[in-house]
């Protein structure tokens, strides 16, 4: 009895030295699986948010094992179904959708469609402000976490890109992004988006050196070409006057091409930043301020104004402020050569 | 050892026997040989899929051979009250329980080795198929690259050979703590809790705001709780990542110790047992 009491003391003993040996192995199986790329590269992202469908999709995503892709593939299409039903479906869609990128991470389809539908369908269903800059987070954070899962191919990294160029309208931001998905096998069009962006921005330099650098590689790129063209006759003349510091001139210039498209973004986009140049930040608020009354969807113009607004002390209306996040600190912008030639 | 060898045989030949072990072989092996026309759930990423599925029905079919084996290794010799005779003879019980386990342990391997075969011609057959009619990454999904995947496959159902060694053991465990269904449900729970380690750490993670009792509570879960997901190599598959010996070797002994803490619990429990 006594020897039996003394073979459990040692066994429990020997249970608790071997779990406490254990923790030093398990950290270094931990280590091999995040650096030989094993271990699934988010699983705080997973857990981040905590909402029930990211939980529901962790838990059964362990319970199904290696069946997550037939069940993500089964959602997706019980996701079509719910989308076909009709309008109110929307956030339920949602929900599935999330699910479905929780089960299979690598299914890029989902992704894009998850992006999308966060930042164009769900923005444009309500009219509060808030409301809208959340689902615009939402779609870039599902994009970027796509990215993560995926990131060695072009398809999340152009997605995210585009979001930034067509929706926040934030071309710095999107040139990064399209400078990322150039970097793996990609049609040939990303290049030229590369080059739209820094148009935009307005960066005419870099924009012309892209349009260039498409041009040589296809000669028939007729759309290119076309652009070249159009930077040349509108707007360089304009801006190699402020290269040269003869501000007025070169605003001088610009409103010539104003006079005959008044509307025109690029060429107000081009005007404020000769403004901004010069140091005339009044000038180029009222610059930027007409833009963003001109296309409700100019987020740039929509946050110059905004930072300049500030800098001067003038109170904007309500409908002018742009979403907080579209007012998002330097600092947390991703830090990528935007060149990427 | 003679009579750790002896019970080991008797198991293995006794498993080979139960019809439920057989149906659910034959049925994980149907599962294999048709999951090429699964694959087309999802255009594009034909060979992700089947991988998925040849190695996801592996674990998962390995893992309800390993816990329904498991489970009724001791509570049946109880109920059938064979384990009298048995432990009356020169037989200690420590060596019941490890003639028991390895004889399980070479019966999931059997039937690992035998579901891989199926898992390797299904893919020898269809993989060439879905490479050649599209480029590889239209084939397989993003990043995937096809640099050792034939190894690669291999290893991973090496690995999960070394999972159900722990996921048996865990059984066996189970079985001389509770009645057979009790067993059942127990070792599910863990297995599924354990796929989910990394939660836990998540939980226990001060950046979270979780307290100081809270920190202690998540992290003994998480140090405690086996870590099933950690045997789950697909990712290197599909990023074509070699993955060498010397890491296979850490989840081995990783494995072993795991398999060795929870069988010495056994035996902790059943040195106690009325029986």
């Amino acid at each position: 009895m006594k020897r039996q009491r003394g073979v459990q003391v040692i066994g429990w003993v020997l249970v608790v030295a071997l779990i406490a040996g254990l923790q030093p192995l398990n950290n270094s199986v931990e280590y091999d699986r995040i650096v030989l790329g094993m271990k699934t590269p988010t699983p705080l992202t997973r857990m981040v948010d905590f909402d029930p469908t990211a939980i529901t999709g962790v838990i059964m995503g362990a319970a199904l094992g290696g069946f997550q892709g037939i069940a993500a593939s089964m959602m997706w299409m019980k996701m079509e179904e719910l989308w076909d039903s009709g309008h109110g479906t929307w956030l339920a869609c949602l929900n599935v959708m999330r699910t479905v990128t929780l089960l299979d991470p690598h299914w890029l389809e989902p992704w894009k469609i998850l992006g999308w539908h966060l930042a164009y369908n769900l923005y444009v269903e309500t009219k509060d402000p808030a409301l809208q800059a959340e689902y615009l987070r939402k779609g870039l954070d599902a994009l970027k976490e796509g990215v993560s899962w995926n990131p060695n191919t072009y398809e999340l990294y152009f997605e995210l890109a585009w979001t930034y160029f067509d929706k926040v309208r934030d071309y710095e931001e999107a040139t990064k992004w399209f400078a990322a998905a150039i970097q793996f096998p990609h049609p040939e069009f990303i290049e030229r988006m590369i080059a739209h962006s820094y148009e935009r921005m307005p960066d005419l330099d870099r924009a012309l050196d892209w349009y260039d650098y498409c041009l040589k590689r296809n000669p028939n790129d007729r759309t290119a070409r076309g652009a070249i063209t159009t930077i040349r006759l509108r707007y360089l003349p304009a801006w190699r006057l402020m290269e040269e510091g003869k501000y007025d001139e070169a605003i001088k210039r610009i409103d010539q091409y104003l006079e005959v498209e008044p509307n025109s973004l690029i060429a107000l986009h081009v005007k404020a930043h000769i403004y901004e140049e010069a140091g005339k930040d009044r000038e180029a608020f009222d610059t930027w301020r007409l833009a963003a009354r001109l296309s409700a969807m100019d987020h740039q113009a929509r946050r110059k104004t905004n930072a300049l607004a500030a800098k001067l002390g003038i109170q904007l209306t309500p409908q002018e402020q742009a979403p907080s996040y579209l007012l998002q600190q330097e600092g947390q912008r991703l830090q990528v050569p935007a060149h990427g030639r | 050892m003679h009579a750790i060898i002896r019970v080991a045989a008797a198991t293995f030949h006794e498993a080979w026997r139960k019809r439920f072990l057989n149906v659910i072989l034959i049925f994980a092996v149907l599962i294999i040989a048709f999951s090429w026309s699964l694959a087309y759930l999802q255009p594009g990423a034909e060979l992700k899929l089947l991988i998925d599925i040849g190695l996801g029905t592996i674990r998962f079919f390995g893992m309800l051979i390993a816990i329904f084996l498991g489970v009724r290794l001791i509570s049946d010799e109880i109920d059938k009250r064979t384990i009298h005779t048995i432990l009356t003879k020169p037989v200690t019980r420590a060596q019941f329980l490890l003639g028991k386990f390895f004889g399980s342990l070479a019966t999931v391997f059997c039937n690992l080795a035998l579901m891989g075969i199926a898992f390797y011609v299904v893919f020898l057959i269809k993989a060439p198929g879905f490479l050649s009619s599209m480029s590889s990454s239209e084939a397989t999904g993003p990043g995937f690259s096809t640099d050792f995947i034939y190894a690669n496959i291999a290893k991973a159902i090496f690995l999960t050979f070394v999972e159900m060694t722990v996921v048996t053991a865990l059984a066996v465990m189970a079985s001389t703590l509770f009645s057979w269904i009790m067993a059942a449900t127990f070792s599910f729970f863990i297995y599924f809790v354990g796929q989910m380690a990394d939660f836990f750490k998540t939980l226990a993670s001060p950046a979270r705001g979780t307290g100081f009792t809270g920190q202690i509570v998540f992290n003994t879960i998480y140090g405690i709780l086996p870590h099933f997901e950690v045997f789950d190599m697909r990712e290197a598959i599909l990023k074509g990542t070699y993955v060498g010996w010397d890491v296979l070797s850490k989840h081995l002994g990783l494995g072993l110790i795991y398999a060795t803490v929870i069988m010495l619990i056994s035996f902790l429990a059943f040195m106690n047992r009325e029986v």
